[in-house]
C-alpha cells in the first residue's frame, strides 16, 4: 500500500468510536445470569418470530398463503349453493316407501330368489317372558 | 451468581470485550436496538454455553466471530426488507462526536461512506482500522483466508479515499 494510501487509513483508525453505553452492562450481565433470552418488545418479538419462520422460503409461504385465499374465496362463494342442492333431494313419502317394497317382493318373487327380505325374516329367538327363557336355557 | 454455569467469568468477559464488540456491531448493523440484542444474545449464549469457549486461545477474535455470525444472521432474516443506504447512513454513527467541526464532518461522511460498503469489506476494515488486527487474525475471527481479508481490506480503503478525498484533502491543508 502506498504511503498516501498508509497515511489516510491511519487517519480513519484516529476517529473515536462510541463508547458502549454503561447501562448495557448490568442489563446484559443480569440477562446472561439468568440465561434469559434477549430482551425485546412484544411487536418486535411477533416480528423477530414471523422472520424467522418465513424467511427461508417467503415465496413458498406467499404462495401457500394465497392458495388457502383462494379455498377460503371459493367456499364463501359456493356456501348459498349447498341448501338448494339439499332441497332437490326431499326424503320420499311413506306411500312412495311402500310402493318401492312392494316392487321389491315383486321382483324378489319373479326372479325366484329365496331371500327374503330382512324386514320379514323370522327371528330366531322370538321375544318371550323372561321366565320362558330361564326355562330354555335350563333344558 | 444464579444459573451461571461454573468456571466462566462472565464480567471480566463483558469489561475485556464488550466495547470492540459493540462498535464492530454498531457498525455493520447501524442499529443500537439491534446492536443491544445482539450482544445480549451472545453474552446469554456464553453464558448457557461455557464449553464455547474451551480452547479457545485468541477470546477476542471468537467473540467477533459469534457477533458476526449473529449480525450476519440478522441481516439475512431481515433480507428484503433491508433498509437502504441512505436510511442506514442516517442511523446511528459508530463514531463519537467530535467537538472540532472539520472532524466531525470527517466523522459523518465516514461513517456514511462505511455504510456504502459491501458488509464483508466493512468488517474487514472495521477490524483492521479500529482493532488493529492483523489479516491473519482478521481471516481466523471472519472464517476467510489472509488472502481475502487483504484484498477486501484494499478495495474498502481505495473506496473510502474516492469517497473522502475532496474533504481529506481540504482538512490535510488546513492542517499544514
Amino acid at each position: 500500500m502506498s504511503d498516501e494510501l498508509e497515511q489516510f487509513a491511519q487517519r480513519l483508525g484516529r476517529q473515536p468510536l462510541k463508547p458502549v453505553p454503561p447501562a448495557w452492562r448490568a442489563e446484559i450481565l443480569g440477562a446472561a445470569r439468568a440465561g434469559q433470552p434477549p430482551r425485546r418488545s412484544r411487536l418486535a418479538n411477533v416480528r423477530h418470530h414471523l422472520a424467522a419462520l418465513l424467511w427461508p422460503h417467503p415465496v413458498a409461504w406467499a404462495g401457500l398463503a394465497t392458495v388457502w385465499i383462494f379455498i377460503l374465496a371459493l367456499n364463501v362463494s359456493t356456501r348459498e349453493a349447498t341448501p338448494m342442492v339439499a332441497k332437490q333431494f326431499e326424503r320420499p313419502s311413506p306411500e312412495m316407501i311402500g310402493e318401492l317394497k312392494k316392487q321389491q317382493r315383486m321382483f324378489a318373487e319373479l326372479v325366484g330368489s329365496a331371500e327374503v327380505p330382512d324386514a320379514d325374516r323370522p327371528k330366531v329367538l322370538p321375544p318371550k317372558p323372561r321366565s320362558e327363557r330361564m326355562r330354555l336355557v335350563a333344558a | 451468581m444464579v444459573g451461571m454455569p461454573a468456571g466462566l467469568d462472565i464480567e471480566r468477559l463483558y469489561d475485556e470485550h464488550a466495547q470492540a464488540l459493540y462498535a464492530f456491531l454498531l457498525n455493520l448493523t447501524r442499529d443500537e436496538a439491534d446492536t443491544r440484542d445482539l450482544l445480549q444474545e451472545v453474552f446469554v449464549k456464553l453464558a448457557r454455553s461455557p464449553k464455547l469457549l474451551a480452547g479457545v486461545r485468541e477470546e477476542r477474535a471468537f467473540l467477533i466471530r459469534l457477533v458476526h455470525n449473529a449480525a450476519i444472521d440478522l441481516m439475512r432474516r431481515r433480507g428484503t426488507r433491508e433498509r437502504t443506504r441512505d436510511n442506514l447512513a442516517a442511523c446511528s454513527s459508530p463514531f463519537a462526536p467530535a467537538a472540532d467541526p472539520d472532524e466531525e464532518l470527517l466523522r459523518n461522511q465516514l461513517a456514511a461512506a462505511l455504510v456504502e460498503l459491501p458488509p464483508e469489506q466493512r468488517a474487514v476494515a472495521h477490524l483492521k482500522l479500529w482493532e488493529g488486527m492483523t489479516f491473519e487474525r482478521i481471516a481466523d475471527a471472519l472464517d476467510i483466508s489472509a488472502n481475502t481479508a487483504a484484498s477486501r481490506y484494499r478495495y474498502a480503503i481505495d473506496k473510502l479515499r474516492d469517497r473522502l478525498r475532496p474533504l481529506y484533502e481540504e482538512i490535510k491543508k488546513a492542517e499544514s
